[in-house]
């Protein structure tokens, strides 16, 4: 081995990037990214979730235990306390319009606390230095269970404040308050029929951009877009064609994903498969027209590639793939509220775990209809537009 | 109708400071083989970019089988060859005249007739079925030629159809550039080969631009006392810069 030869080759390579600049802001600008999204998402904790509280304690507010219960929750970030009921107005009525809340998926979680939640409690204390047995007070907890980071986040932060309110050791044998959660969704669901939705999402986008990118960038470096653009086909019809082709694939995948995951992790799909395959087709035709978009920033294979990374990080890592919106810092949340991923994975989850219908997830629908639509209009008018 | 398919006014494409085609007037009559010669750069390419319609015109305008430029409705009528060769590496023959032939809205059974004689006619029948990338250069650019040709078009557009051709192909294929002006048809081809283009009926010689010269290859010839285009081609320069 010669140095001067190994020289020349390595000189050859650096030149041949001097001239890219696009490259070099690409190997800038790629790591920043990627640095700036893992460091602010992956250490971020759930924050902000919201949820009801419906305080039916009867006893004086200077006195209830719940009244301070509800007080530390407040002063911590975790819980965003929407609404507190009670204690005067509370009735059995705002337990289920709380309930209703929680099933209709626009909060979290709803806490309730018995109309003898301080006495239950201060029995409960006594009893337990007398030795005898009496029944704990009971706060009732219904909540969302479609995100298991949610409820963990919840049930944790609740724990926090009863044993911070009663200034009691933790891992009592027999706390004198017990918080008994109910699942309204997800009853059973684990960490795999959380991701499941996520992933399926994740894959298609990931395979439609790409695969979108890279035969545009090869059509046009190939002028193999010149000569069927010289043909009687439309530019329409050529986005078309390309958007039906890998919205194909993208279903195809989502079938695979689907399949492994009933067969293998025995996940659950409480709704209809093919709304979700619908959602996912919606969301590989949008990804299709942004891939051709950017193939026409891209001049060759080499930087398309480059473009992919751009793309796909800030959807892995604030879309709720891995955890939930509510992790992601107040600051980068309305990204999140802008990847049309965000809705396809939301959709998917409402379906397969909440078991909701077409009428549930319109919103997700809409917006990945007009994404899908916007882009292949774009994409149209890209292609229209001559030189 | 006139009897020219191809009417260029003015033809003028600008990027920013570059002057690519500047003012050119071309006339191509029906039934001509017609060679725009001129070297590298000369603006051979984007004079037929914007005959198909793939390039604006910065100024001037065009008519093709008299239809204003870019044609719409008579785009089945013309065939197009970019001097890449354009082709889908990744499907078979077949698959890729099949391609065209559908975008042409071609009918089965017309199709298949006019696949047979075509793949004859480029030597590739027992080919057809491979993979466009398992094949030879020669065998791409024939390829390449045939799916210009699939739906028998009135106007051919074929930009440097022989570059990276070998001699002995490239002898064929002039054979059948001839053919089709026995056909009846109007072939338009760039080269920069000057010495072959004395096979057309009618050579445009282009530099900067510009058209320097026009007329049958003899007569180019004869004008300028030379023996071969590419003599007559330094003898227009020379004049042109003077």
């Amino acid at each position: 081995m010669k140095a001067q030869r190994v020289l020349a080759i390595a000189k050859k390579n650096l030149r041949s990037l001097r001239h890219d600049r696009r490259t070099i802001a690409f190997i800038v600008m790629v790591p920043l990214l990627m640095i700036s999204l893992f460091g602010y998402t992956f250490g971020g904790e759930v924050s902000d979730v919201s949820v009801y509280i419906v305080n039916m304690d009867s006893s004086p507010a200077n006195q209830s235990m719940a009244a301070s219960i509800i007080a530390d929750l407040q002063s911590r970030s975790t819980l965003d306390v929407k609404n507190i009921v009670g204690p005067e107005d509370a009735t059995i009525a705002s337990v289920s319009q709380a309930r209703q809340k929680v099933l209709d998926a626009d909060i979290w979680a709803a806490l309730v606390f018995g109309e003898n939640f301080t006495q239950d409690a201060a029995a409960a204390l006594a009893s337990l230095r007398s030795g005898s047995q009496v029944t704990p007070a009971t706060l009732q907890v219904y909540i969302d269970g479609t995100n298991p980071n949610i409820v963990q986040a919840v049930t944790n932060d609740i724990q926090v404040s009863v044993q911070k309110v009663l200034i009691l050791p933790p891992n009592l044998l027999v706390p004198p308050i017990v918080m008994s959660p109910q699942l309204e969704y997800g009853a059973g669901a684990e960490f795999i029929d959380f991701f499941a939705p996520g992933v399926m999402g994740l894959a298609a986008m990931m395979v439609t951009f790409m695969l979108s990118i890279l035969s545009f960038v090869h059509e046009r470096g190939a002028s193999t877009l010149d000569r069927l653009l010289a043909t009687p086909v439309t530019e329409g019809e050529v986005i078309a064609g390309y958007a039906l082709a890998f919205g194909v694939v993208g279903l195809a995948q989502s079938v695979v994903i689907l399949t492994a995951a009933v067969l293998l992790f025995d996940i659950q799909i409480a709704g209809n498969a093919l709304l979700v395959l619908l959602l996912i087709f919606l969301l590989g035709v949008g990804n299709q027209g942004l891939g051709f978009l950017l193939s026409s920033v891209a001049k060759n294979e080499f930087q398309a590639v480059q473009l992919i990374p751009l793309i796909l990080f800030p959807s892995i890592l604030l879309a709720g793939v891995f955890w939930p919106l509510e992790a992601v810092p107040s600051f980068l949340q309305p990204v999140s509220y802008v990847l049309p991923l965000t809705y396809a994975v939301e959709g998917c989850r409402s379906v397969m775990i909440r078991g909701w219908g077409a009428g549930d997830v319109a919103l997700q629908i809409t917006v990945l209809l007009v994404f899908a639509v916007v882009m292949l209009l774009l994409s149209t008018f890209g292609l229209k537009r001559r030189r | 109708m006139s009897d020219e398919a191809v009417v260029g006014k003015s033809m003028r494409k600008e990027y920013g400071k570059l002057v690519a085609v500047d003012d050119l007037d071309l006339k191509v009559q029906k039934g001509l083989l017609y060679g725009l010669i001129g070297p590298n750069g000369s603006g051979k390419t984007t004079t037929i970019k914007m005959l198909v319609g793939l390039l604006s015109f910065s100024n001037g305008e065009a008519l093709l089988l008299g239809e204003k430029v870019p044609i719409k409705e008579k785009r089945s009528l013309i065939g197009y060859m970019p001097q890449e060769m354009a082709i889908y590496t990744e499907i078979t023959v077949h698959e890729n005249l099949e391609l065209f032939a559908d975008l042409y809205s071609m009918d089965e059974a017309s199709f298949k007739a006019r696949e047979k004689e075509l793949l004859s006619m480029i030597d590739l029948t027992d080919r057809k079925d491979s993979v466009v990338s398992q094949l030879s250069g020669g065998m791409k650019h024939r390829t390449s030629l045939a799916c210009a040709l699939i739906h028998d078009p009135e106007l051919l557009f074929l930009d440097e159809p022989t570059v990276g051709v070998d001699p002995e192909l490239r002898v064929g294929f002039w054979k059948y550039f001839a053919d089709l002006k026995v056909r009846g048809k109007t072939v338009l081809l760039t080269t920069h080969y000057m010495d072959e283009a004395v096979r057309c009926d009618v050579v445009g010689m282009m530099r900067s631009g510009k058209m320097i010269a026009e007329g049958p290859p003899r007569t180019l010839m004869q004008e300028t006392g030379t023996s071969d285009l590419e003599s007559a081609f330094l003898e227009y320069s020379r004049r042109d810069t003077r």
